[in-house]
């Protein structure tokens, strides 16, 4: 018969499987006769089993793994050697072969109200490639909505995520301080500042405030000196009500304040937006009230680009 | 052994002759190149964007950290973001990708990516007719006429089934691998991954963590994926063997799955869904880290859940199947 010559080949040669013989001899026992007579289908049977036996083996093995490290897991300290950025040399931007830009701060600098999600940032290195025909790139804007100076402070301080991106960049530009300011009144976010406040608590957050942008510069000139750090200046998005028209003249003081930091870094300035923001403010400002629009992010660019040299 | 094993091979045989898994694999090979695909798309434009890999998660970190701020999004979605933020700035701190792009990466990606509803509908291509098949072409008939137990026959369709699940399971890694690493290249197998995140609330807590190649990482999770898998296939041999027609037996399993995975994304304000089979699928997170579905489930407790519907399902299989009276 023609399955018992197949398993005699089988015993005496072939398989050393004995579970698979005896799966075959089983065959001839009777049941299931039908179909697996032929030896293509033996050979299938083979395939499958094997391969299906050695899948549940190791997928078991691998789930019992799994289960034993997620349940009793065993900490390992990992160390890694920190990336450590290679400083861009020191002087003029315009003779730097390449620009490379790390934004920092509030949601000015993310682009918050731009429709089209640029920002300045983005402008800005449209125009310095214009300006120079050199290439321009944006390491990383790190900007968070509502942030502060002292959260930012922080986050330089103890994020290696931070520091790396101001090491690698020739260009840092950075707006803060205006949540700092607007939440000393209000103890909300800036942007939903409602204008209900007393202008005279305004006043008092400007020292607290200034100290705070204090740290954060001083943290970006030690950790990248050779870099060209822009300042945005602050703006009063309330000129054009009555009874807060004056919140301008504090930020007129803060901007003044800040100024005077800034000018203690040879590489640090100042870029004034304030005036943008007066007459003009129904142009240039989006619908929130607060937050520049997509000309208004423009024109910011065009201020700092027009700053470096 | 005597009489189980040929019945295993009968069992085993008939789903490959019915074709079932060339269907299963026919759906991956067309299914991986398009996933690949839109993968590498994704790659180009971050290579394009960031030169350093560095710079690309910080940006992520610092996406979320944005939409933490916004007070518009909902508590549970804040709750997963500040996670994430946690655990990419632990990648950050340790300087290792978490997602360079090469064929291990992508494929431990997919397969996690379709635990919840990919896995299981392939599982149910094999699953879902074993029973209820027979019983529509009446060759039921033709199996329960002969001198076996009737808990034989269904024992050795579930051996039978156990074994195309690991089928399918080893098959996708394979063919993800060899498909996306034309695309990504073949390397990343010792690349560090860690796991060990474990989350509380909103917080992660890293004392645990511990990096392992990603090979093991990869094995881990196909592990996971597995005992998911086969708790799927369990309740699809339950619906099959309840069920008559093999179409009803395949849309409960489907609807079951699909109201878990909504069940999963929006339960949190429902805190008994974690006992619903289908929102304990993805065993995966607790491999990854990302918090679990609804806060406070474990490891321990979602193989808890699954076992125990799983073992539900085979007893409710074995006392129906053995004492069902069989009508034309």
């Amino acid at each position: 018969m023609v399955w018992e010559r197949i398993i005699l080949e089988d015993i005496t040669g072939s398989t050393p499987f004995a579970i698979f013989r005896e799966a075959w001899q089983g065959i001839t026992l009777g049941q299931e006769v039908g179909a697996l007579k032929q030896t293509s289908t033996r050979r299938l049977w083979r395939w499958i089993s094997i391969i299906s036996l050695a899948s549940t083996l190791l997928l078991v093995f691998g789930f019992g793994y799994a289960a034993k490290d997620l349940i009793w897991p065993q900490a390992e300290p990992y160390t890694a050697k920190a990336p450590e950025a290679e400083l861009p040399e020191a002087g003029l931007l315009s003779e730097s072969s390449e620009i490379r830009i790390t934004a920092l701060g509030d949601s000015l600098t993310k682009g918050f109200g731009d429709d089209t999600g640029q920002g300045y940032v983005k402008h800005v290195a449209a125009f310095l490639k214009e300006k120079w025909n050199k290439p321009v790139s944006v390491v990383n804007n790190l900007a968070i909505n509502g942030l502060r100076a002292d959260g930012l402070a922080k986050l330089i301080a103890g994020n290696k995520g931070y520091q790396y991106p101001i090491q690698q960049a020739n260009l840092i530009v950075l707006t803060i301080g205006g949540n700092d300011l607007f939440q000393s009144v209000t103890g909300e976010k800036a942007s939903e500042a409602t204008g209900e406040f007393d202008l005279k608590q305004l006043e008092q957050g400007i020292p607290s405030g200034l100290e705070r942008l204090k740290s954060v510069l001083d943290q970006i000139h030690k950790l990248n000196p050779n870099a060209h750090v822009v300042y945005v200046g602050l703006y009063n998005p309330f000129y054009d009500m009555d009874e807060l028209k004056d919140a301008s003249l504090y930020i007129a003081k803060w901007n003044q304040e800040a100024y005077s930091i800034v000018h203690q870094y040879p590489n640090m300035t100042l870029v004034p937006t304030y005036d943008l923001f007066e007459s003009a403010l129904s142009d240039y400002l989006s619908t929130d009230h607060f937050h520049p629009n997509h000309a208004g992010y423009e024109q910011i660019a065009v201020r700092i680009v027009q700053a470096l040299k | 052994m005597d009489r189980l094993l040929p019945l295993v091979q009968n069992e085993t045989i008939k789903i490959w002759k019915k074709k079932r898994f060339y269907v299963v694999i026919a759906v991956l090979v067309i299914l991986i190149p398009v996933f690949t695909y839109a993968q590498m798309k994704i790659s180009q434009n971050n290579a394009k964007n960031f030169k350093d890999w560095r710079n690309q998660v910080m940006n992520q970190i610092n996406d979320y950290q944005s939409m933490l701020a916004s007070d518009r999004i909902p508590e549970e979605w804040k709750r997963q973001r500040r996670i994430a933020v946690q655990q990419l700035q632990y990648y950050i701190d340790h300087d290792v990708n978490p997602n360079t792009p090469n064929a291990v990466t992508f494929t431990r990606g997919f397969m996690s990516g379709a635990v919840t509803l990919f896995y299981p509908l392939l599982v149910l291509a094999i699953a879902s007719d074993l029973v209820s098949g027979e019983r529509s072409t009446g060759t039921i008939k033709m199996l329960l006429t002969r001198p076996v137990k009737r808990w034989k026959i269904l024992l050795s369709k579930m051996i039978a089934l156990t074994m195309y699940v690991s089928l399918i399971v080893v098959a996708s890694a394979v063919l993800t691998y060899l498909i996306s690493g034309a695309f990504f290249g073949y390397g990343g197998w010792t690349m560090p991954t860690f796991v060990g995140f474990t989350t509380s609330g909103s917080e992660m807590d890293t004392t645990m963590v511990h990096a392992i190649p990603q090979w093991q990482n990869m094995l881990m999770q196909s592990g996971l994926i597995w005992f998911s898998s086969m708790v799927v296939a369990l309740l699809a041999l339950m619906v099959s063997v309840l069920v008559r027609g093999t179409a009803a037996s395949i849309v409960t399993m489907m609807a079951a799955i699909i109201a878990g995975t909504i069940l999963a994304n929006m339960s949190s304000a429902w805190e008994s869904a974690k006992y619903v089979f289908a929102v304990n699928l993805d065993l995966t997170v607790y491999l990854n880290g990302t918090p679990p579905p609804i806060e406070g489930m474990t490891l321990p407790f979602s193989l808890a859940v699954l076992a125990i519907w799983a073992l539900v399902g085979v007893i409710v299989s074995f006392s129906v199947f053995t004492k069902q009276d069989i009508l034309n």
